[in-house]
């Protein structure tokens, strides 16, 4: 089982791999090989149990990632694997066939990213939110500040310190930061 | 602010808690009195409740966590006659303990509005007051004094027992002296602060008042 990589790489043709630490590699497939991948993982390897299911903006690439940590709980070990969708009308197979708890995260996903996914049970359902009127609030282009301004205003007289600019400020006057 | 027309009635044949522009609080025998007698029964009756102050028990934020010494052996709230209830039917303080979710202020708006008054709120932490750490958030608000009518600010990210102690004996000696009168200011501006309320909700599902 310790090419487990190697074996990815020989059947399904992986983009990237990364050996983070001894117990957790990082794995980059297409999109159109995750869901084979998974299921493949599943049935075949000790790496049975979904832990995380997370998206990631590249918002510079116009891509969204999706990360599947897949855990082996005998060995402790993790395999995270990695695959990219274009950002515009972002849509991704389901894993809940192979892990019906992954419903949940695909929720979260849909409503914080914005992101589909066909078939999945309760897609379009608040999960956090209520009465949410904005973009999906983890997208990278969604100014926040702005829409504080917008919703919360501030208190008057508040004042905002930049820290990078305080530090150097204070380094500057006493040449060190620290007494 | 604009302020919109909404009609926050009762429901037929009830009144409302209290009356509006009554700082002490009389019952309807007691307002019939000579003035000099309903000072004195106004004092004594807010003597009492400023020491037997009800807490609700509900955390919105991370604050929440310096109640716990506060009601245990160490610091022990009960010396000042202070206890933590389960409902907001037996409290007469709502403590908003740090950053609040938009989410929550939903649910802080139906308790408060559901405790018997006279009632008081005391905003705990710097989220309360402008946002703190969180001011940035999309998912907190910045000013509690928008939504209810605060009667004391605790400052502090997060501030100690002992400065909630210090914070609780300001609000007893508000009460004492009559000053406490938030729950008032909420009734007599029930359209400004519905107005901020719902504008902020914006799937209002509740009723115009929780009574």
């Amino acid at each position: 089982m310790d090419n487990i990589l190697d074996r990815i790489r020989d059947t399904f043709g992986s983009l990237w791999k990364h050996e983070q630490r001894a117990d957790l590699l990082q794995v980059g497939v297409e999109q159109r090989h995750v869901l084979p991948l998974l299921t493949w993982l599943k049935e075949h390897t000790p790496y049975i149990q979904l832990t995380h299911l997370s998206a990631v903006d590249w918002i510079e690439d116009g891509e969204f990632q999706l990360s599947y940590l897949l855990t082996d709980p005998v060995g402790r070990r993790s395999l995270m694997v990695a695959a990219r969708i274009p950002r515009e009308e972002a849509t991704a197979d389901s894993v809940h066939t192979l892990w019906p708890h992954a419903v949940t995260s695909e929720q979260e996903i849909n409503e914080m990213f914005g992101i589909h996914f066909p078939g999945s049970p309760r897609q379009g359902t608040p999960f956090i939110l209520e009465g949410w009127d904005d973009i999906p609030p983890m997208r990278r282009d969604f100014d926040t500040v702005e829409y504080m301004d917008r919703h919360h205003p501030s208190r008057p007289g508040r004042e905002h310190t930049d820290p990078r600019a305080y530090i150097g400020r204070v380094v500057g006057e006493k040449g060190f930061l620290h007494d | 602010m604009a302020k919109t027309n909404l009609p926050v009635l009762p429901p037929e044949g009830s009144r409302p808690h209290a009356p509006l522009g009554e700082g002490c609080f009389l019952g309807e025998t007691e307002r019939q009195q000579p003035l000099a007698l309903r000072e004195a029964l106004a004092t004594i009756k807010n003597w009492f409740r400023a020491n037997s102050l009800w807490v609700m028990a509900y955390g919105t934020g991370c604050g929440a966590i310096e109640l716990r010494p506060l009601t245990t052996a160490r610091f022990d709230m009960e010396r000042f006659g202070m206890a933590m209830r389960p409902t907001p039917r037996q409290s007469n303080v709502l403590i908003v303990s740090g950053y609040l979710a938009t989410k929550s202020l939903k649910r802080v708006i139906r308790s408060y509005e559901q405790m018997p008054s006279p009632k008081w709120v005391v905003g705990l932490g710097s989220c309360t007051i402008n946002g703190g750490m969180y001011w940035d958030s999309y998912n907190t608000i910045n000013r509690l004094d928008l939504y209810l009518p605060v009667d004391t600010y605790i400052a502090g990210c997060m501030p100690r027992p002992e400065a909630l102690i210090e914070g609780f004996k300001g609000l007893m000696d508000d009460i004492k002296a009559g000053r406490a009168n938030g729950w008032n200011h909420y009734l007599e501006n029930m359209d400004w602060y519905k107005d901020n309320q719902k504008r902020l909700i914006t799937d209002w599902d509740l009723p115009d008042y929780n009574w």
